[in-house]
């Protein structure tokens, strides 16, 4: 696990708007280079926020990097 | 001789709208509560008019890159800006609307640093680090409509793994109540964030708050207990989704022994919200 490599890609997705442009046009491409493992760039070009989590990046990244984040609901029951 | 004349600590992400999406109905009643603790607890505070407000919370990976991650920073300057997320998800939507500058206590806050390296604290600065929702999300709903007095910001990492104990957090407050006792100002403090919620910060366990945990927080926070607050560790508050807990530690450190009262602590499976209140000489 590449703690480094998957936040600050996770980070740049988060407040970097032409970046995550790229991203989503063209995962694969967009990370080329990175120091990141096959698990870690699978989970990426999957998109897939769950598994970039299990991998080590961070709760609050992966819960708002915009247009991708992981969203988790759970309603309580009314008092 | 400068005085504490306020100190409370709080939940920080203020937004019924998130809630309602998250939790509920239940969520938004449960916020909305703790919000109009939290605005009661600012008009005690602004009663004794506090010239600073020092704020001990956190980065949520926002204002620091992983170019650097302070274990403690004190933010210097005159102002400070609300970060701004494009396209903002959940929380950090609380943000939106807010006025973007901030004015900040120069002085205390120079003090706060330079003292603070000459006691033995190596403290990070930052003259250009925003503030996100952990800082102004109580901020604004302390103050409601008044003039937001001036700011000092102070984060602890509690998210980025080595982060610091908690004892040492609590000896760091105690230098917050130092450099307060010797200098002119009055000051206000808060710590935000918690309570429980996001257990090992996995995916997986959010909805899973740890309110037996909290309960024993609150119990030694109210008893003014500090010693076993001191002996936890970062590896417990991580199992229990009390990483934020490190702020409060900060806190309970500047105002040892006072004890607290409990204002507010409303149990959601997201988050179990809290609104706290030290009994101050």
């Amino acid at each position: 696990m590449s703690r480094y490599a998957v936040n600050s890609l996770l980070y740049r997705l988060k407040k970097d708007r032409a970046f995550r442009a790229r991203f989503v046009a063209d995962p694969a491409a967009a990370i080329a280079g990175l120091d990141l493992t096959d698990a870690e760039q699978a989970a990426f070009v999957a998109r897939d926020m769950k598994r970039i989590n299990a991998l080590g990046g961070y709760l609050h990244l992966v819960m708002s990097v915009p247009g991708l984040a992981a969203h988790v609901t759970h309603p309580e029951r009314e008092e | 001789m400068g005085t504490i004349v306020f100190a409370g600590a709080m939940s920080h992400v203020l937004d019924p709208d998130y809630y309602q999406e998250a939790c509920g109905l239940s969520g938004r009643r449960k916020v909305e509560a703790c919000m109009a603790e939290i605005r009661a607890m600012g008009e005690r505070m602004l009663a004794r008019r506090p010239d600073a407000l020092i704020v001990v919370a956190d980065d949520h990976l926002n204002a620091f890159s992983f170019n650097a991650v302070p274990a403690l920073c004190v933010r210097i300057g005159r102002h400070v800006e609300r970060m701004v997320q494009e396209e903002a998800e959940a929380f950090d939507r609380a943000l939106e609307g807010l006025p973007e500058r901030y004015a900040l206590h120069e002085d205390l806050a120079n003090r706060i640093l330079e003292d603070g390296l000459a006691a033995g604290f190596d403290l990070a600065l930052s003259w250009e680090a925003p503030i996100d929702h952990a800082f102004l999300s109580p901020v604004m709903t302390l103050h409601g409509a008044q003039p937001v007095t001036p700011l000092v910001p102070i984060w602890v990492n509690c998210f980025v793994a080595p982060q610091p104990t908690p004892a040492r957090c609590f000896a760091f407050g105690r230098h917050l109540a130092r450099v307060i006792e010797r200098g002119p100002w009055n000051a206000a403090i808060i710590a935000t964030g918690g309570l429980s919620h996001f257990p090992e910060l996995s995916l997986p366990r959010v909805g899973e708050s740890d309110t037996v945990f909290d309960r024993k927080l609150l119990h030694w926070l109210e008893a003014g207990e500090h010693e076993p607050l001191q002996a936890l560790t970062t590896g417990e508050l991580d199992k229990a989704g009390e990483h934020e807990f490190l702020n409060w530690m900060a806190l309970a450190g500047a105002v040892t022994p006072a004890r607290a009262d409990v204002r507010y602590f409303g149990e959601l499976g997201r988050i179990n919200m809290a609104a706290v209140e030290w009994r101050l000489p």
